[in-house]
């Protein structure tokens, strides 16, 4: 990822890890993202994960297993994944898709995804997403 | 309508009914690819070119009759004088276009410069470098004819009424109310006809290669581009763009390399249509890569059917040693929502 803007930002908020995608991201650039993420869980020892989607512009088969990795792997390593910002054109595509695996959380934005974290962290709500019209994962 | 302006133009002249039926002969050859408001400022176009040749063959006829009796004397010095004619129009032309057009168009055409490597280099994508490619050709078109002919297009709205026509893109075509404009400009209406020859090669269908991971993405930014052409939602946008991505992934997977050719529909709806073609191994039962539980890459079987139920319509054919084209389809939904 050299030269030009970079594709993902990944950023230590506390215990937490934000990584926020900033463009369409092609499958090879999405395996990077997934090792560098990873990798970067293990070495924070992370509670939890926040992967901002909002710039994707599709989460197909490919991207969708990606992040469905992505969250097993932190899972894992004890932390906790939330994916937010799916836009609802997208997450209507997901569904579309047959994409269904309750598996990982999604909120609506960062503040939303933070808060399903602390609430997660103190034991308060264990696993079920705010917004009732986000897809399941 | 047509024989009006055949009569206004050629008087009581006995070929002039000839005229009619050539006219009409050639509208209703073009019907299928003319939509139904260009038709009748097709037709009147095409008439007075018809009238125009007329006259231009009954000239040339003219003048070459002296030269009927030295017919071994090739009739080089004549040719060349056109040739160079034409030479320096394109010159002309292509002085009109801005250094960045010229470079790129010259890149492709004549160095032979792919897309994709000239998206590298504007720092774009392929399918936006092959949209601007085809604008940069159909304004080449507008501005070679008019050097060619001399012609100093008399209103401001001449040069966007024969680009869009140059570039067959209907949609701009209506914006600019190019068929009222060439009624009303004898000098549009003129250069218009060899413009609506050429418009035909729309640029409504694109072709991209894919040859890589990066090709995925810039097929499918070039698919929702296109398709935003239509009232597309953006749910569908997604919808498409998504599919795109599924196929163009399979061919990358199974194939190494193909192409997807993307294609704005008329007829029988508006809508959108996505071809993608390896020459690859294809695929040895097509059935079971439809199923969903078919497990085809790292565990996951989600590409072809999912891309199926993302489209209205959906089309495989394979054939061993032979490759795969998939074709699929989306349809502008009649009314919104
Ligand atoms: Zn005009």
């Amino acid at each position: 990822m050299n030269g030009g803007p970079a594709l993902v930002s990944i950023l230590r908020q506390g215990s937490n890890l934000i990584a926020s995608v900033h463009t369409a991201l092609d499958d090879s650039q999405l395996v990077r993202f997934e090792h560098d993420l990873v990798e970067q869980i293990g070495e924070h020892r992370s509670q939890g994960v926040i992967i901002d989607v909002a710039a994707l512009d599709v989460i197909d088969s490919f991207a969708a297993l990606t992040l469905r990795r992505i969250a097993e792997m932190a899972r894992l390593s004890g932390a906790r994944t939330v994916i937010v910002g799916i836009p609802p054109d997208v997450a209507f595509t997901m569904a579309r898709l047959g994409m269904g695996t309750a598996e990982v959380p999604t909120a609506l934005d960062l503040e939303e995804g933070l808060r399903l974290l602390a609430e997660h962290a103190t034991g308060s709500h264990p696993t079920h997403s705010p917004s009732g019209a986000e897809p399941d994962w | 309508m047509v024989r009006r302006i055949v009569h206004a133009r050629v008087g009581a002249h006995p070929s002039a009914d000839d005229l009619v039926q050539e006219t009409l002969t050639r509208v209703l050859a073009a019907s299928a690819t003319i939509e139904p408001g260009m038709l009748e400022p097709y037709a009147i176009v095409t008439a007075r070119n018809v009238v125009a040749s007329m006259w231009r063959d009954a000239d040339r006829k003219r003048r070459n009759q002296h030269r009927v009796l030295d017919l071994s004397t090739p009739d080089a010095p004549e040719t060349q004088i056109v040739q160079g004619e034409e030479q320096s129009a394109m010159a002309t032309a292509l002085a009109r276009l801005s250094e960045r057009e010229r470079r790129t168009l010259l890149d492709h055409e004549v160095a032979g410069t792919d897309t994709r490597t000239l998206a590298e280099r504007e720092g774009s994508s392929a399918g936006a470098v092959a949209a601007q490619l085809n604008r940069t050709r159909a304004r080449l078109r507008v501005e070679y004819l008019l050097a060619l002919e001399q012609v100093q297009p008399p209103t401001e709205r001449c040069r966007p009424v024969l680009i869009a026509l140059s570039s067959g893109d209907q949609r701009r075509q209506r914006e600019v109310h190019a068929a009222q404009h060439l009624l009303e400009c004898d000098p549009c209406a003129r250069l218009s006809r060899p413009l609506l020859e050429r418009g035909q090669q729309r640029d409504d269908t694109l072709r991209i290669p894919v040859t890589g991971d990066p090709d995925i993405v810039a097929a499918r930014v070039a698919a929702r581009e296109l398709a935003a052409r239509l009232r597309f939602g953006t749910s569908d946008l997604t919808l498409i763009a998504t599919a795109v991505s599924e196929v163009c992934r399979n061919i990358v997977r199974f194939a190494g390399s193909g192409e997807v050719v993307v294609e704005l529909l008329e007829t029988p709806r508006r809508g959108i249509r996505v071809v993608a073609r390896d020459g690859g191994p294809g695929i040895p039962d097509v059935e079971r890569a439809l199923d969903d539980g078919f497990s085809t890459y790292g565990g996951l079987g989600l590409g072809l059917p999912g891309a199926r139920r993302l489209m209205d319509e959906f089309a495989i054919v394979s054939e061993a040693g032979h490759g795969t084209t998939v074709t699929m389809t989306k349809w502008e939904r009649t009314n919104d929502g």
